[in-house]
């Protein structure tokens, strides 16, 4: 019996839809590999940190990329930086609306892009720091360090929210991000 | 039950390693830019043929990147047009094993049993998997053959794969993709008389 029922309750009960493919996913983890890295492992002074960097800042180049000419899910479409539909989702999940989206929800893309410009600011201002015009100069020096404390800040956020809103849709947000799939339970609606 | 409808794992595989090598070609395009950008803050020229020659081999790497990106764009299409087909694929054949047992009057026990033998498993498994007796189960299927009008398990089977092969499963629908209605044109190409 429990052959049967496992099968049939895993098509009905559940929907699996790829939404990261593999590049989105590459891309995630590697960015977040740079970020531990030249946060916590690496000399602050040392060249490979300035690679680092730059790898970070490549990352996100190549994301924004994708984001144009990407599959739908990946794309700058799918999670339009728009702050009103951020404050709209955060409303209605207050008023118990459990609707899925498939690819990042309001809120969560506001996270995505203030991620993607933190790196690139922070990115930006150590490179400054090597060229001969702003070296030393210290507003580009407590910039760099302001906003990477931001951005440990944003992760943060970032990480408490993906733990949230699985336990709030029981879609595992982790598991997508490494997989791939979203695994959707069907009393919810998808956008 | 070993034999899947499931070309998409070797694509899966083929689309990872493409972004894989999306992902390293970008890092070496950003090692020769980096490089191109040292150089030049250097000694400000770009009439010396080192440079020239790194310049253009940064150029080539990110057109590289753009092209694997496109390459894989349309891979991970590709892939999505195909899960979509199968999906209608399994639906459908799910609908045609309902309209059968429906036609056949199966009891609850025996639409299990049914299923199970069209997955493959013999009497014994299914004994084990519904825990009943095996000579429950052999009556069960001895049932369901008479009901069906077959006289046993592969008969049984056969009405189903022929059902499949039969019908033209996208004409049903209209939203069939095109891989389904090349597939059903084959045939018919093959058809015509060699000259």
């Amino acid at each position: 019996m429990f052959i049967v029922t496992r099968q049939y309750s895993g098509r009905e009960s559940a929907r699996e839809i790829a939404v990261w493919d593999p590049l989105v996913r590459l891309i995630h983890w590697s960015l977040a590999l740079t970020i531990l890295l030249n946060g916590a492992f690496l000399d602050a002074e040392s060249k490979s940190h300035e690679w680092v960097g730059y790898i970070a800042l490549a990352l996100v180049g190549l994301r924004l990329v994708w984001a144009l000419i990407g599959p739908k899910h990946a794309r700058f479409s799918a999670f339009p930086p728009n702050p009103v539909r951020a404050i709209n989702h955060i409303r209605s999940m207050f008023e118990g609306d459990r609707t899925i989206f498939i690819s990042h929800n309001p809120i969560g893309a506001m996270m995505v892009y203030n991620i993607w410009l933190s790196v690139i600011a922070i990115g930006v201002t150590g490179y400054m720091m090597t060229t001969i015009s702003f070296f030393g100069v210290e507003w580009v020096e407590e910039a760099h360090e302001v906003i990477f404390g931001w951005l440990i800040f944003s992760v943060m956020l970032h990480v408490a929210g993906v733990l949230f809103d699985t336990w709030r849709t029981g879609v595992n947000l982790v598991r997508a991000m490494v997989n791939g799939r979203k695994n959707i339970p069907e009393w919810h609606d998808v956008i | 039950m070993k034999l899947r409808l499931w070309p998409g794992k070797t694509k899966e595989r083929r689309a990872t390693i493409l972004a894989g090598l999306i992902l390293l070609q970008a890092l070496c395009a950003l090692f020769f830019i980096g490089d191109v950008i040292e150089d030049f803050r250097e000694n400000g020229h770009l009439d010396n043929p080192h440079l020239l020659l790194e310049t253009v081999a940064a150029a080539a790497l990110i057109a590289g990147v753009v092209f694997l990106m496109i390459e894989l764009r349309g891979l991970l299409s590709r892939m999505s047009d195909m899960q979509i087909g199968l999906e209608i694929a399994h639906g459908h054949l799910a609908e045609v094993i309902e309209s059968f047992f429906d036609e056949w009057n199966l009891t609850i026990a025996e639409r299990d049993v049914a299923i199970m033998i069209l997955k493959g498993l013999d009497n014994d498994t299914i004994a084990q998997v519904r825990n009943t007796a095996s000579g429950t189960v052999r009556a069960q299927a001895t049932n369901i053959y008479s009901k069906s009008a077959t006289d046993g398990r592969a008969q049984f089977i056969s009405v189903f794969v022929e059902e499949l092969m039969a019908g033209d499963i996208s004409s049903g629908n209209g939203a069939g993709p095109a891989s389904m209605s090349q597939s059903t044109k084959k045939p018919a190409e093959k058809d015509r008389p060699a000259l």
